[in-house]
């Protein structure tokens, strides 16, 4: 890794009396030649691949195909950071950035194994145990295996620490009741990693957690599709009557599930997930107005463009401390609520530089995105709680 | 950042901890030049530091001189340290050097006659009143040259922007010698606009992160309805969008000072475009924490807070620059933007 540490500031707040306030730092990074060799190799994939899928979509969470996942598992762009041992291609993070940027920019439909990439695999090689990575992480790898992730439920949402959905033991496992909502994907996915309650709630409300893997296809789990405001059925509410989890499906320690949900923060959060959603909206903008763009509309695309770019800069300099083993939290909330933002303004800045008819592709494009927009600033954590996050950050609470 | 620019930021911070007082800047700002700060600065080979020695400098690269300048900008420095650099950076492009300072640049309207006699008159002439010369760019028989012109020869006007700080008009005629006069292959006036365009953007960044780390502090030391009101969501809301603003800004900034070397149209009409959109949100966000202390002369969130509402209009403000840089954009089509951003 190239790291042209010509400029590295932290936000410094050095008069501040605060303990937790370790400095916020975005360093300036170079992808790494090899990031930009693999580049080229996922554009021409992209190339051959797309044109079966219909209109691009930038939104992570608004497409998906077995087929297409499939084949990127084949190209051993699924789970490229991990050790060869588990499938893996022991690449470096900035090398994923790169893939991961490039797929949803070209709009792929990633969202099959989208969480499992990003999110459950690096859970299950960080707390997993060998039995756990040798049996789950190569069908990942291979396009073969999503996975959910089964955090909200119906009243508990930002509270996270207020859940209910319990497991309690039995002999060699667990029985599972309860209820998990807003699971993206859990109609088609194989697997969800579900944090509960294994002891009841006591004075430490964090204490008390853990994370199981259960297998959606159990005849005890039941999945109700909820249909989002496109009309989408893409998440769900998932119910467990008496499931049965086997010990060899508990992740990490009984009890440390919160420390170990938060430690997913730095992954979950600053993607380019958290900012390209509305990238198409931008591109078919730009199409709609080419060769007789107003100044006002130059004006929009540049000033769209420099947030563009200095998000994806922040970023990148993320992927740069994930690579080097850190875990970015505060960082990595300050890209998801600054790229969150931006996916909200994308659309209500574009659509009032438009008059008359528009194209029908570019009509598509806007409104799909409309309608996913409000979805942007609440999943993965709301504006508010990262926000929250950001303040601890800066030493105020 | 290296050891020796850490070194060199920590001096400088030291220098201006010392001399650039509130005193000092409210001083400046009722028309009196704080010399002993810029002759302690001057003398510490701060002020050209990234020039090489032949040149009047100390040797160290051109981000050098950035990062002094950003540091100065944090506090309000009142002096024409971008200034000289970008004079500095023209008449070397151009073979020239700026001898002592502090020089600063016009960018009106002069014309060079055939007796080499400059004429003409700019506005907005950052410090001119406390500078020995002026770096202009002049017409002669239909091409552009750089002329070093001694400001005691010409008519100062004295002029404040907002923020207190000397924006002088000058005007005159004056007699030139040969050595006064720089012939350039490129085009000086377009470089010039580009420098003060990239000062300003590095000098806004570091202006802005003073403000946040002054709100920080004012909302943990100020107690009402029992308690610092850092505590309460409502403003710990808002100084989370501050921070998230700021941080967009020093990466901006530092991308700009990264590329120093080159000078690159887009990367400083990115910062600019980004810095100057964030200035009004930061600043609303700075003077809503401060409250009605923040709105006095008393405060010295003033000092960055009036420059800032300043340097955004200053080499363009940030409608310039978003069409500046959306032209570029649009000159490729559709499907090649993702390609034209990866580049960046």
């Amino acid at each position: 890794m190239q790291v042209a540490n010509h400029y590295g500031k932290s936000l410094f707040l050095s008069a501040v009396e605060c303990e937790m306030f370790q400095g916020l730092t975005f360093e300036s990074i170079d992808l790494p030649d090899i990031a930009v060799e693999l580049r080229t190799q996922v554009r021409e994939f992209l190339s051959q691949e797309l044109p079966a899928y219909g209109l691009p979509n930038s939104d992570f969470n608004a497409g998906e195909s077995a087929a297409f996942s499939r084949r990127l598992g084949e190209s051993g762009w699924i789970g490229m950071t991990w050790p060869r041992v588990y499938g893996g291609a022991e690449r470096s993070f900035l090398e994923r950035y790169v893939v991961t940027e490039e797929l949803l920019a070209a709009g792929a439909p990633v969202g099959a194994h989208w969480i499992a990439d990003r999110q459950s695999g690096p859970l299950l090689l960080k707390f997993g145990t060998e039995a756990q990575k040798m049996r789950f992480l190569p069908p990942i790898t291979r396009g073969e295996s999503f996975f959910s992730i089964g955090m909200s439920e119906p009243d508990s949402g930002s509270d996270l620490a207020s859940i209910r959905t319990r497991a309690v033991k039995v002999d060699d496992g667990w029985i599972l009741n309860g209820s998990k909502i807003w699971t993206s994907g859990a109609h088609m996915n194989h697997y969800m990693v579900t944090l509960v309650r294994t002891e009841p709630p006591s004075e430490n409300r964090h204490s008390g957690m853990s994370q199981l893997i259960v297998d959606l296809a159990d005849p005890n789990v039941t999945v109700k599709g909820i249909k989002n405001l496109s009309g989408d059925l893409d998440f769900n509410q998932v119910f467990f009557d008496d499931v049965y989890i086997p010990d060899e499906q508990l992740v990490g320690e009984p009890g440390n599930g919160w420390q170990q949900v938060m430690s997913e923060l730095g992954y979950e959060r600053s993607g380019p997930e958290r900012f390209l959603s509305a990238f198409r909206v931008l591109v078919e903008f730009v199409r709609e107005i080419e060769g007789i763009a107003t100044a006002e509309q130059h004006a929009l695309v540049g000033r769209l463009v420099a947030h563009l770019v200095t998000l994806r800069r922040m970023s990148i300099s993320v992927a740069g401390m994930l690579e080097e083993g850190k875990l970015p939290a505060t960082e990595a909330a300050l890209v998801k609520d600054l790229g969150n933002a931006y996916e909200r303004l994308v659309p209500e800045l574009v659509r009032l530089q438009m008059t008359g008819a528009l194209s029908s592709r570019f009509a598509e494009t806007l409104n799909q995105c409309v309608l996913h927009a409000p979805s942007f600033t609440l999943r993965g954590g709301t504006r508010e709680i990262l926000r929250g996050v950001i303040a601890r950050g800066l030493g105020l609470r | 950042m290296n050891q020796e620019k850490q070194l060199l930021v920590d001096t400088t911070q030291r220098i201006l901890t010392d001399l650039c007082t509130a005193d000092v800047i409210d001083s400046a700002e009722a028309g009196h030049f704080p010399r002993a700060l810029w002759q302690t600065l001057s003398d510490s080979g701060l002020v050209l530091a990234g020039f090489p020695e032949s040149l009047g400098g100390s040797g160290g690269d051109l981000q050098d001189c950035l990062l002094i300048i950003s540091e100065a900008a944090a506090v309000c420095a009142p002096l024409p340290l971008a200034e000289t650099f970008i004079a500095a950076r023209l008449l070397q492009s151009a073979g020239g050097a700026v001898g002592s300072g502090p020089v600063t640049v016009a960018s009106g309207y002069f014309v060079l006659d055939e007796n080499r006699i400059l004429h003409g008159s700019a506005k907005d002439v950052a410090f001119a009143r406390w500078c020995e010369k002026v770096l202009v760019v002049a017409g002669r028989s239909g091409q552009s040259v750089l002329c070093l012109a001694d400001l005691e020869s010409l008519q100062v006007q004295e002029v404040n922007n907002i923020a207190g700080e000397p924006r002088d008009s000058v005007e005159g005629s004056v007699q030139l010698r040969e050595d006064q006069v720089f012939l350039c292959d490129n085009e000086p006036l377009e470089m010039l606009h580009l420098l003060g365009a990239q000062t300003r953007s590095i000098m806004m960044a570091a202006s802005l992160e003073k403000c946040l780390e002054r709100s920080v502090e004012y909302a943990l030391g100020r107690t009402q309805f029992g308690r610092p009101i850092a505590g309460f969501q409502a403003i710990q809301q808002q100084l989370a969008i501050f921070a998230g603003e700021v941080a967009a800004c020093i990466r901006a900034a530092s991308a700009v000072i990264d590329s120093a070397q080159h000078l690159d149209l887009t990367e400083i009409a990115i910062a600019r475009a980004r810095i100057g959109e964030a200035v009004g949100i930061c600043t609303d966000i700075a003077h809503q924490v401060h409250g009605a202390m923040g709105y006095t002369l008393e405060h010295p969130l003033n000092h960055n807070t009036r420059r800032l509402w300043c340097w955004r209009d200053e080499y363009g403000n940030e409608r310039f620059w978003q069409e500046t840089l959306g032209r570029i954009v649009n000159a490729g089509c559709a499907d090649d933007l993702w390609a034209t951003v990866t580049k960046w």
